[in-house]
């Protein structure tokens, strides 16, 4: 089986996928809402929160220990960030390798359970020890966004291009935020959470009957999260704004300049041109086939990493370069060209070729990897718009060259991010 | 062809060494839809002086050479390597570490054209002065791109601090003085040096059959001349038992304070299975000690000493070994005083038995995740090859470990007299326009 069968019952889903193919049985839960300001950084607090201690395990060294001592079971939680979505993970996966893989399964849904559901407390709240180490790491977490400077230009670009919309919220929140975010406040958004959630569960493992163990599954969220279908609309992608690109420039300390530019496509996930997109953002620099490495790295020797990526949910194209910082104009040409030629058609029946063959072998590598899988199924269903990884695979075969020129007709470079170090004194 | 059954683990590793000396080693997993494929030389940034004997003098190479001769193998007399595997749908790269180069791609289809390819263009030297020359232009940004990486610049830190002579304190991708003098002579005799098929191995992990993939691999072999394997003497220089200096400080562009503190392994020289068994057996200590599960971790994140990223390695070879441990640090001083107190304390009252044996158990737990990944496979087993290791004992080992040896280990190996930081402080950071 290659595909997750799904079962609703009111804002929860259980999406199961029964296959002995694997060592690991996977479960990952993605509790999902909108991001709004003024709650986004006591939503990106919870998970943490969570691996602090549940009512059996009280403390964050306890539930630790509990999860390892199941045959060394990962137990993870994060927050995550799709378009204007907040996502809370919950993920745990434990080897099959177990005496009893069954029963372990079951302990190891428990705890999950216990994570989400009953987080230890204090007087009715989270307790006071927990939301202070957890505020102290937030703070942490947030700064450290910093610390690797390719994600840190890469996200600084997005959030430019997004700039007006709940799109740019960090995922993270806001340090100013944590003055507020006191244990009776984190328990009110807690409870808020838990009543607007749209939850999603990912299984993956030998099931004997999926339909079962999905039914089970519901039923136990169906108590926690009772009530209708959500009202969420589908993300939508960020459309070009017709104005003037913006061009934005910081300096660190840094030896490297980042340059980064970030396209609106205005399609998305959902549109029928998405597997057009796809292809046009791989010729223009998915692979070490495209025109960014070969032009940018291979001709001008200006970088060593030079490439484009695709937000599936918000059509954001983001390229990015690792350069000198005396050679910006001449990079930054470069990479115009290469987008030129893209929208002007100069794509040979090559490029289209090999870039097709990349991503179909993308895609067919998800499907040893259950938890990408996931992922990807959870972007169709943010989109309102499931593809399966077979529909997908066709689709992109049979993109077209005039479809691809098509695709990127639209495109318009909304932001030219460049990051660069501190003028320092010429010797 | 020989095969050897995992029971534990429910796979069967197949083995054979062609007539030219190219080892074979090749693990599927049935029912993947990627083959994960590596070739891999004894090629890596510490082979710094090659003596090959009865060639002339022993001499010494530039820091950065054996990198510098991956990014270059890329080039073919018909052009770039990328554009045919690309024809073939196959993911190409490469990389280099310590003591190996390794050619690697994963595939979903076409695996007999892209194990050609592969096999053809690590074998066929092409190297102009024009390229060679373009090329430092990519690697000196590839160097500068570390040089903004804290964790890369704290752990290279630390290893300078740790070996005196030994050539693991070269940066792996060398300066950019180092490789400005490489040239096109140079990388031809480190290639007729290292990449005889006699030094090398062919690993694949992954859906395929390997009756039919080594068959394609010798078939190939087969149509291809060799002159005798060059018999490489690694002359590394002798390292004196201590270490070069206690504490190395560095400045970058970050929010907060970071350290690693290490250890220079005093126990070097062993191979095989003792040398597995030394590096599992470090890792259940050092788990027990400093893991996730451990009340030093917990202790320290509730006194905001450390965050989330505080982590442990444990690495070794024949001729090093070093542990370490740290991340991001609100007081460096405090952090390493805690360390030192832990480390002691636990040496006067002894490893709790409970921990030692419940992080045994996660260890296997881990090992056996971790066979879900053809490339983790892949990585771990040629890493392990070049050593002379043979990883897939790692189940067996782990479980055949004893509190008694974990606790003689501990004692000897954390010492104060071997011990070394490496910090990187935080330089204030100026943002906006």
């Amino acid at each position: 089986m290659t595909s997750f069968a799904s079962f609703d019952d009111g804002r929860c889903s259980v999406h199961i996928l029964r296959t002995a193919q694997f060592h690991t049985r996977h479960i990952h839960v993605k509790m999902t809402r909108p991001m709004r300001r003024e709650q986004v950084t006591a939503t990106a607090l919870l998970p943490y929160l969570w691996m602090e201690g549940t009512g059996e395990h009280p403390s964050a060294l306890e539930l630790t220990r509990r999860s390892e001592a199941l045959f060394g079971t990962v137990l993870q939680t994060a927050i995550g960030k799709r378009a204007d979505r907040h996502v809370v993970e919950v993920y745990a996966g434990m080897p099959e390798s177990a005496a009893e893989p069954d029963t372990l399964y079951k302990e190891v849904l428990e705890l999950v359970w216990q994570v989400i559901l009953n987080p230890a407390t204090e007087g009715g709240v989270f307790p006071a020890g927990h939301v202070e180490r957890q505020r102290s790491l937030h703070q942490k977490r947030i700064a450290s966004v910093l610390d690797d400077k390719i994600q840190y230009a890469y996200e600084r670009c997005l959030e430019e291009v997004s700039r007006d919309g709940p799109e740019a919220l960090p995922r993270f929140g806001f340090v100013d935020d944590l003055e507020t975010c006191t244990p009776t406040r984190l328990w009110q958004v807690y409870e808020d959470f838990l009543r607007e959630a749209r939850v999603h569960v990912y299984l993956v493992g030998p099931f004997a009957d999926a339909k079962a163990e999905a039914e089970r599954v519901l039923r136990l969220l169906h108590k926690a999260f009772p009530g209708a279908p959500d009202t969420f609309s589908p993300v939508h992608p960020l459309s070009p704004q017709g104005a003037d690109e913006r061009r934005v420039v910081e300096e660190q300390a840094v030896m490297q300049g980042k340059l980064n530019l970030g396209l609106r496509t205005g399609m998305a996930y959902a549109d029928a041109s998405y597997p057009a997109l796809l292809v046009a953002n791989g010729i223009l620099g998915g692979f070490p086939h495209s025109k960014l490495f070969r032009n940018v790295r291979e001709k001008n020797s200006l970088a060593y990493y030079a490439s484009s990526r695709l937000d599936a949910l918000t059509g954001v194209v983001s390229i990015q370069t690792g350069i000198e910082v005396s050679r910006y104009e001449q990079a930054l040409a470069i990479i115009r060209e290469q987008i030129e030629d893209l929208r002007n058609g100069r794509v040979d029946e090559q490029e289209l070729e090999y870039t097709k063959l990349g991503l179909r072998n993308q895609y067919r590598v998800m499907l040893d990897q259950p938890m990408t899988m996931a992922d990807l199924h959870f972007t169709g269903v943010l989109a309102g718009h499931p593809r399966p990884i077979e529909q997908l695979l066709h689709e992109i075969e049979q993109v077209s060259r005039e479809q691809v020129i098509q695709a990127a007709e639209s495109w318009q470079v909304d932001t030219v991010y460049f990051l660069k170090g501190r003028v320092q004194a010429s010797a | 062809m020989r095969e050897t059954l995992i029971e534990s683990l429910g796979v069967t590793l197949y083995e054979e060494t062609l007539d030219n000396g190219l080892h074979v080693a090749l693990l599927p997993r049935p029912g993947f839809q990627q083959v994960f494929v590596t070739l891999t030389t004894r090629f890596g940034s510490t082979d710094q002086t090659v003596d090959v004997p009865g060639r002339g003098e022993a001499w010494v190479v530039p820091d950065g050479v054996a990198h510098f001769l991956e990014h270059k193998m890329f080039d073919m007399p018909t052009g770039d390597v990328f554009a045919d595997f690309a024809k073939h749908g196959a993911a190409a790269n490469a990389f280099t570490s310590f003591e190996q180069t390794t050619y690697l791609f994963s595939c979903t289809e076409d695996l007999t054209e892209n194990t050609r390819i592969l096999l053809d263009y690590v074998q066929t030297p092409y190297f102009t002065d024009a390229s060679v020359e373009k090329e430092k232009g990519i690697i000196g940004q590839e160097i500068r791109m570390y040089d903004d990486n804290p964790d890369w610049r704290c752990f290279f830190g630390l290893l300078q601090c740790l070996y005196q002579r030994h050539p693991l304190r070269i940066p792996i991708a060398g300066t950019i003085e180092s490789i400005a003098q490489i040239d096109t002579d140079l990388l031809y005799r480190c290639y007729e040096t290292f990449y005889h098929p006699g030094n090398m191995l062919f690993f694949a992990a992954g859906g395929f059959d390997p009756a039919a993939l080594l068959e394609v691999v010798r078939e190939n072999q087969a149509g291809k001349a060799f002159p005798d394997c060059p018999r490489v003497e690694r002359n590394l220089p002798t390292e004196p038992v201590g270490i070069r200096q206690g504490r190395n400080v560095a400045q970058l562009g970050v929010s907060q304070a970071r350290c690693l503190i290490g250890w220079k392994d005093g126990q070097t020289g062993l191979a095989g299975a003792e040398l597995l068994r030394q590096e599992l057996l470090t890792g259940v200590i050092l788990d027990t000690l400093f893991g996730r599960g451990s009340d030093f971790y917990h202790l320290l994140l509730d006194e905001g000493l450390i965050d989330q990223h505080f982590s442990w390695e444990y690495e070794a070879s024949n001729s090093y070994g070093y542990t370490l441990l740290g991340g991001n640090t609100t007081d460096v001083d405090t952090l390493v005083g805690r360390v030192d107190e832990t480390i002691e304390s636990v040496i006067r009252k002894g490893l709790s038995a409970e921990a030692f044996e419940r992080n045994v158990r996660k260890a296997m737990g881990r090992f056996v995740l971790g066979f879900d990944s053809p490339s983790g496979i892949a990585r771990n087993y040629t890493a392990y090859w070049v050593k002379g290791v043979d990883w897939l004992d790692s189940l067996a080992v782990l479980n055949s470990l004893t509190l008694e040896e974990a606790q003689q280990r501990l004692a000897e190996h954390l010492v104060p007299e071997l011990r070394a930081v490496s910090v990187i402080e935080p330089v204030s950071i100026a943002t906006g326009a």
